[in-house]
């Protein structure tokens, strides 16, 4: 596994983590008020829609879109995930979020008649540098290497009361799973 | 009416309704707070009422077809839009950058009711020409956790109505009755759970004071099932699982040792139909799963892939008739049975028609189960060489066989991993449904002319978990694919018509006595001859059209009525082979029309 280049993220991991197992809250009073460096790159895999694919643990998976790379296992660099994200991926469905790549800006020093049907396609949205160097960040402290997904990690990302993140407790930690809410007259 | 007694305003329009019902044609032209107890009787009898439109498939049989000819051949030109309201659901969740609208609105007494993707359900005031938002019921549904196992987007496709409740489903796995005059959730009962995959997206079929209700998941490892509600009870009455038990009837076709049948699909997520003459609910059966991996579950895969007959009151499986044994392809047989009869040289025939994924339209004897004709809807079918006459089932079909490869050099297996089927796996025809003029015997079906290429993964047990795909595999889009209108003779179960279109048709039909009416996904409604298909009108709704038409009258005028915002599967994983529909815009609009 690669090195985090932010080990100080892989802390502030184990601290979210550990708020979210229901820790006493004043141990914690002070990370609550460090924001995680990385929330602008979650932001990003939020915005952009990277989850349309490699969903909130970014371990992708086949399906009707095909494979989804698993940003879990995967081995790329911090450098390799920005081109990846910069300039999609050529003849896969990743697509590419830098404005003008494949015109102005070349990709895969290629561009648009060079990649032909190999041209990925253009994302919903399109990031500035600086956003994708912090997905990038993001991607590299939270998820690659991540193993699979947990609770912890679940609730962290989408800080809701949606019951996404249910069946990643453990049996223990389950909540009642007959929510009938009927009243009869 | 007995269920009425003791509540004396309820009774009270009880009697008031029959009144109406014996008054025929006068229905339209009582108080709108009268006559509008929606009870089985009613629902039998919609052809006492034109212009209502009470059931999602328009009657029973699904037909979705309207006697009014108000609007007819002679003036359809003059259509103009009379009035649109906006609705919301547009909004993401899970997977999903933004819902869409997939349904048929309900008309009763001038009054009409839709619901967005996320199953928010509006009731409009359609009086006086114009649409007033009377109330909106929104189940707050959990958008996160519906949204990540929904295969094939934000989708919802309509209400029932029953007692005075508004019936509606939620994709995160809700049967909510609500209360007509108020808007207000009288009660919901879970019935799907989002935590196995399940979703719900079709409307609820109302069958004697019970609520049916199918699922999606197949795409998830569900086990997939049909289940109905007591709406007075509000308590389960049946659930019949789609994928038969171990030990019970059907399982002896899945000969693995992987326990593929726990997770074999085979949902149920688009409204099916109901014969009263024979208490017996008639339902489309999904595709297995893994999709395209067949050779992990060795086996015809019953009842996948099948048009099922229950016993409407027991749940219990009456026959079944299977398209696609061991189906590679994801050929759901999801789609709504229409149910027709026709003279025959014995006394009528009774059948139920299904225009299947896999690119054929059958006829089935619906007393029996039997196959009657069939024939390829589409113009281009590759994994068969065609249909066997007697039995129906595609011609390379081996019931010795456990894996089928039916034309093996197309076929997607683990000899084959890579491979171009013809139908694509979006199928000649999905969910967009069909309708059906008794009148002219014409059946017409709103097709997707398509291919595409599947890749296969090899499955194995530890790849199935809760809430992840469980595909084997997966498409991708390197053809381009169109569209048509397919009229068959049901008569003669030969091709009567046909009108190509220049992208897929992902709406579905109306039928009235001399027209048809659908939409497209590049935003055009439209307007046919009944029988030559020919295009006599045409609006641009400056959206995507992925819901079918219905009509319906109000103070006496007929209007046509059609929800556009383009949603669901197409525009997340089938748009690369339509690109000129990346430009539509998501939306959410209802667009009513009239002369």
């Amino acid at each position: 596994m690669e090195l985090s280049p932010f080990p100080a993220a892989s802390i502030l991991l184990v601290s979210v983590a550990a708020l979210s197992f229901s820790m006493p809250a004043a141990a914690y009073g002070q990370a609550a008020q460090t924001p995680d460096p990385t929330n602008a790159g979650k932001a990003v895999f939020s915005k952009a829609n990277c989850v349309g694919c490699h969903k909130w643990h970014g371990h992708g998976g086949g399906g009707y879109g095909g494979d989804a790379l698993s940003l879990r296992k995967t081995e790329l660099t911090r450098e390799q995930i920005i081109e990846t994200v910069a300039c999609g991926r050529p003849g896969t469905a990743m697509p590419f979020f830098t404005r003008g790549a494949y015109d102005e800006v070349k990709c895969h020093d290629m561009n648009r008649q060079d990649a032909g049907a190999q041209m990925p396609p253009e994302g919903g949205t399109f990031l500035r540098p600086k956003d994708i160097e912090a997905v990038a960040d993001y991607v590299i402290a939270h998820i690659k290497g991540a193993g699979e997904p947990t609770y912890a990690q679940c609730v962290t990302f989408l800080s809701s009361g949606s019951r996404v993140c249910d069946i990643y407790k453990t049996q223990g930690e389950k909540p009642d799973a007959t929510a009938s809410t009927g009243k009869s007259q | 009416m007995e269920r009425f007694s003791g509540h004396a305003k309820i009774a009270a329009r009880a009697r008031l309704l029959a009144v109406a019902v014996a008054a025929g044609g006068m229905l339209a032209a009582l108080p709108v707070s009268a006559a509008d107890e929606v009870n089985q009787e009613r629902l039998l009898n919609v052809h006492k009422e034109p212009g209502n439109w009470l059931h999602h498939h328009q009657n029973y049989s699904a037909h979705r077809f309207s006697t009014l000819k108000e609007i007819n051949r002679d003036n359809v030109k003059n259509l103009k839009v009379a009035w649109t309201m906006h609705l919301g659901g547009v909004e993401g969740g899970g997977i999903w950058s933004h819902g869409g609208l997939e349904g048929t609105p309900i008309a009763e007494n001038g009054f009409l009711y839709v619901t967005d993707g996320w199953g928010s359900v509006y009731k409009i005031d359609a009086h006086g020409g114009r649409g007033v938002l009377v109330w909106k019921m929104d189940p707050k549904t959990d958008r996160d956790w519906a949204g990540a196992v929904a295969c094939c987007g934000v989708d919802n496709r309509g209400v029932a109505l029953w007692g005075d409740l508004v019936v509606s489903h939620t994709l995160d796995g809700r049967l909510i009755a609500t209360n007509k005059e108020t808007g207000q959730v009288k009660w919901q009962r879970t019935v799907a759970d989002p935590d196995k995959g399940e979703v719900i997206t079709g409307a609820p079929l109302i069958v004697k004071d019970m609520a049916i209700t199918g699922v999606a998941g197949a795409e998830y490892g569900i086990r997939g099932w049909i289940a109905a509600t007591d709406l007075k009870t509000e308590k389960e009455v049946w659930r019949t699982y789609t994928i038969p038990g171990k030990g019970e009837p059907g399982s002896e076709t899945w000969k693995d040792d992987n326990n593929a049948a726990a997770a074999g699909g085979g949902s149920t997520w688009v409204t099916g139909t109901y014969d009263p003459a024979t208490d017996t609910i008639i339902w489309g059966i999904g595709n297995p799963g893994p999709d395209w991996d067949n050779a992990y579950r060795p086996g015809d895969n019953l009842y996948t892939d099948s048009s099922l007959a229950l016993d409407a009151t027991t749940g219990k499986i009456k026959w079944h008739y299977q398209h696609t044994p061991n189906d590679p392809y994801d050929y759901d047989s999801v789609a709504e049975n229409v149910l027709v009869d026709i003279p025959g040289p014995s006394g009528p025939r009774k059948l139920a028609l299904e225009a299947d994924r896999n690119g054929f339209a059958y006829a089935i004897d619906r007393t029996t189960g039997k196959f009657v004709w069939g024939l390829p809807f589409v113009k281009k079918v590759t994994w068969t060489k065609g249909l066997d006459p007697e039995s129906g089932k595609p011609i390379e079909y081996d019931p010795n066989k456990s894996v089928q490869t039916y034309v093996a050099s197309v076929t997607p297996s683990r000899t084959n991993m890579e491979t171009d089927i013809c139908p694509g796996n979006m199928g000649g025809k999905n969910w967009p449904p069909t309708a059906y003029n008794p009148d002219l015997k014409l059946w017409y079906i709103p097709v997707i002319e398509s291919c595409n290429r599947i890749k296969v993964e090899v499955m194995t047990p530890d790849k199935l978990k809760p809430r992840e795909f469980w595909t084997g595999g997966g498409p991708s889009q390197p053809f381009k694919i169109t569209g048509s209108v397919t009229a068959i003779d049901v008569t003669t179960g030969k091709i009567a018509a046909k009108l190509e279109t220049p992208f897929p048709n992902l709406g579905g039909m109306l039928a009235t006595p001399d027209l048809v009416f659908t939409g497209e996904p590049s935003g055009e409604v439209t307007a046919h001859d009944a029988k030559s298909l020919q295009k006599l009108w045409e609006f641009n709704t400056g959206g995507g059209v992925n819901a079918p038409p219905m009509t319906f009258t109000v103070d006496g005028k007929q209007y046509v009525a059609i929800l556009v915002g383009l949603g669901g599967a197409w525009d997340k994983w089938f748009i690369d082979s339509t690109p000129e529909l990346k430009k539509i815009q998501p939306g959410s609009m209802l667009y009513v029309f009239a002369l």
